[in-house]
């Protein structure tokens, strides 16, 4: 090896080395934390909502009139029967809002009456008997609600029913025991609220950064809307009928009321068009994110290419002294190689530090995760191989120059 | 040592062909210190380029320490400059990023050569010329004998079986030269086979044997009709 002679020679190219050593850092140091936002931002993405998503759709149906509470309450029921009997629906459901649908309603939960600080925060969801079965919820124990225990909601009423239906998430964090069934707690009331049942995976209506620690915590109350601006209404189409079911179910409501809207935003939306208006700013931030590496990786490459090509044009005397004096091609290959190798090197080392020291600072300020350290070591292979990778070629170029270039006149 | 047959060397553009050396013949024995002279442009640096193996050759043969030379590939070429020759360049050719100790080491580290060897033959190799003490010098920090001294160290750590010199002195002033001069004379003593070319007939006259080479070829100078009137005259010039 001859380490030594390249760190003296490079001792003596302080500023090219340096400046690219700096390169590599501040590439290393970037890279790893945006490949970790570019994880986080597609596993937030990639989240089960728990609900059959290939078969539901979503109306926003806004009133055309203003009704009372009772005559809201029954074209809410007309509408419903409407919709289940259509050929393509297998079911239908009235409610405040349904998975990613962003905002919706949230709750704090304490598990005594005169608790000041909450235990944790659910995300509320109000439907009927049909709920579950319409969104596809996995019950894993207790009961559905009956049509008994649903009530009406009008406008500005805070009603907290006896029971509820939690998600296992909210369960297993407000009974970590296991034994949620049965037991109560309470929802920004002193009026206590019954578990009778418990299923596996209901995602939050709300997708942004701030609701991350509380993903998954859902609760839902028997409670049907009866409002007299709109109500949502999710339907389930029978398996393979979905686009049938959402070109009918507007139609045959229409027929039945013609006093209604569907906006334009979310009259009408699958989870498909849900998921991506959901998660837009993730897919364009990891977008965004992927492009900045692959810059800055390009950049760095082409830096490395350069310097080398500027450094073998400006060492090709002294190539042509070493080939005259037996180095063999391999020789100079290697040299260039190494001397790489050891710049890439001193880079990464500042770069691990910067790459923490920006973690931290995106920690403190942006509520990001630990970088892990599999990343920094990733982005170091990364980083070493690119720089190999950007050397080879005027590596060997240098190579090739022929030991004659020894006699030629400086 | 160096035997060198009816050898060629034939520089060709799409018009024109261009013999730097025709018909070359040479033979020098071990131990003998040859002193190549002749006119710029007549190919005495092309004769040293492919002796030293920095550049092949068009036609003939040439055997160096009994091996020949024209079929061997580049790393065997590699191989024999590192372990056989040594070479002294007009311009010193040290390498400015590297310090006189680390400069001497080179053709070592090529070799494969243990650490302490190395550093051993390089103490010995400085030692020898009378810079052992600016082993940590660099280039640039000394005088043009000085850096000569160190290229002529670095040809003879290797313990090379021929040294080959181009021009030696030719970027040094007179003391200088001469110093540099009488080392090689030294090295000589001590068994070094030397060729080296040049085209001071002063430092020519200090060596063995010379050959002259004129357009490509070796000559003998008071044979030659060529040259028989102008040889004579300057002889009698020098005996006079």
């Amino acid at each position: 090896m001859q380490i030594k002679p390249i760190l003296s020679a490079l001792r003596r190219h302080k500023a090219g080395t340096v400046l690219i050593a700096l390169q590599i850092a501040l590439t290393l140091a970037i890279v790893c934390n945006a490949l970790y936002i570019i994880h986080q931002r597609l596993a937030h993405i990639a989240e089960p909502t728990g609900v059959d998503e290939p078969n539901l759709f979503a109306m926003a149906n806004l009133w055309g009139e203003q009704y009372t509470k009772e005559q809201a309450a029954a074209k809410v029921q007309q509408d419903l029967a409407t919709l289940r009997q259509l050929p393509s629906v297998a079911d239908a459901t009235p409610t405040d809002g349904y998975p990613l649908r962003g905002g919706g309603w949230d709750n704090f939960i304490t598990m005594k009456p005169d608790q000041t600080a909450k235990t944790t925060d659910a995300s509320v969801y109000v439907g009927d008997e049909h709920f579950l079965r319409t969104l596809g919820l996995k019950l894993i124990a207790g009961r559905d609600f009956n049509a008994g225990e649903v009530q009406n909601m009008g406008l500005r009423e805070s009603t907290i029913p006896p029971v509820t239906i939690i998600s296992k998430t909210l369960a297993d964090r407000l009974f970590p025991n296991g034994d949620a069934l049965g037991k109560s707690f309470y929802s920004m009331s002193s009026t206590p609220t019954t578990i009778i049942g418990i299923v596996d995976t209901l995602h939050r209506q709300d997708v942004s950064t701030w609701s991350a620690p509380y993903t998954g915590q859902s609760l839902i109350w028997p409670l049907r809307l009866a409002q007299p601006l709109g109500v949502f209404y999710v339907v389930r189409a029978k398996p393979g009928q979905l686009a049938d079911a959402m070109r009918e179910a507007p139609k045959a409501l229409y027929a039945e009321n013609r006093m209604r809207m569907f906006p334009a935003k979310d009259g009408l939306v699958n989870y498909q068009q849900i998921r991506e208006e959901a998660f837009e700013r993730d897919r364009g931030m990891a977008i965004l994110m992927g492009i900045i590496c692959a810059v800055l990786l390009a950049i760095t490459a082409a830096g490395i290419v350069g310097l080398t090509s500027f450094w073998v044009g400006q060492r090709r005397r002294q190539i042509g002294v070493r080939r005259a004096l037996g180095a063999t091609h391999r020789d100079i290959l290697h040299y260039f190689l190494t001397e790489n190798l050891l710049i890439s090197l001193g880079g990464i080392a500042i770069g691990t530090l910067l790459a923490f020291g920006l973690n931290l600072w995106l920690v403190k300020t942006f509520s990001l995760g630990f970088l892990p350290l599999t990343y920094v070591l990733g982005g170091m292979v990364t980083l070493v191989l690119l720089g190999q990778g950007a050397v080879f070629a005027p590596a060997l170029r240098a190579s090739r120059v022929p030991p004659i270039e020894a006699t030629r006149p400086a | 040592m160096l035997k060198m047959t009816h050898l060629s060397k034939v520089y060709r553009t799409e018009v024109v062909e261009t013999y730097a050396l025709r018909d070359f013949n040479i033979d020098v024995k071990e131990g003998e210190f040859v002193a190549v002279t002749g006119p710029s442009g007549s190919g005495k640096t092309t004769f040293l380029t492919i002796a030293g193996l920095l550049e092949t050759f068009t036609g003939g043969e040439y055997h160096l320490d009994g091996i020949e030379v024209s079929q061997l590939d580049d790393n065997a070429r590699s191989k024999i400059r590192n372990e056989k020759i040594g070479f002294i360049f007009q311009a010193f050719n040290l390498i400015p990023d590297l310090n006189v100790f680390d400069n001497v080491e080179v053709p070592l580290r090529y070799r494969g050569m243990k650490a302490a060897e190395r550093k051993e033959r390089i103490m010995n190799a400085l030692d020898r010329v009378g810079l052992a003490s600016r082993a940590k010098h660099y280039p640039a920090e000394l005088s043009g004998g000085q850096q000569q001294r160190v290229a002529i160290a670095r040809a003879l750590a290797g313990t090379p079986r021929l040294l080959l010199a181009d021009e030696p002195t030719g970027n040094l002033d007179t003391q200088m030269a001469r110093g540099v001069l009488e080392l090689l004379e030294e090295i000589h003593r001590e068994g070094a086979t030397i060729v080296m070319v040049t085209h001071d007939p002063e430092l020519a006259a200090r060596a063995q044997r010379n050959v002259h080479i004129i357009d490509g070829q070796v000559v003998d100078l008071a044979e030659d009709p060529r040259f028989h009137t102008a040889y004579t005259a300057a002889a009698g010039q020098i005996r006079g």
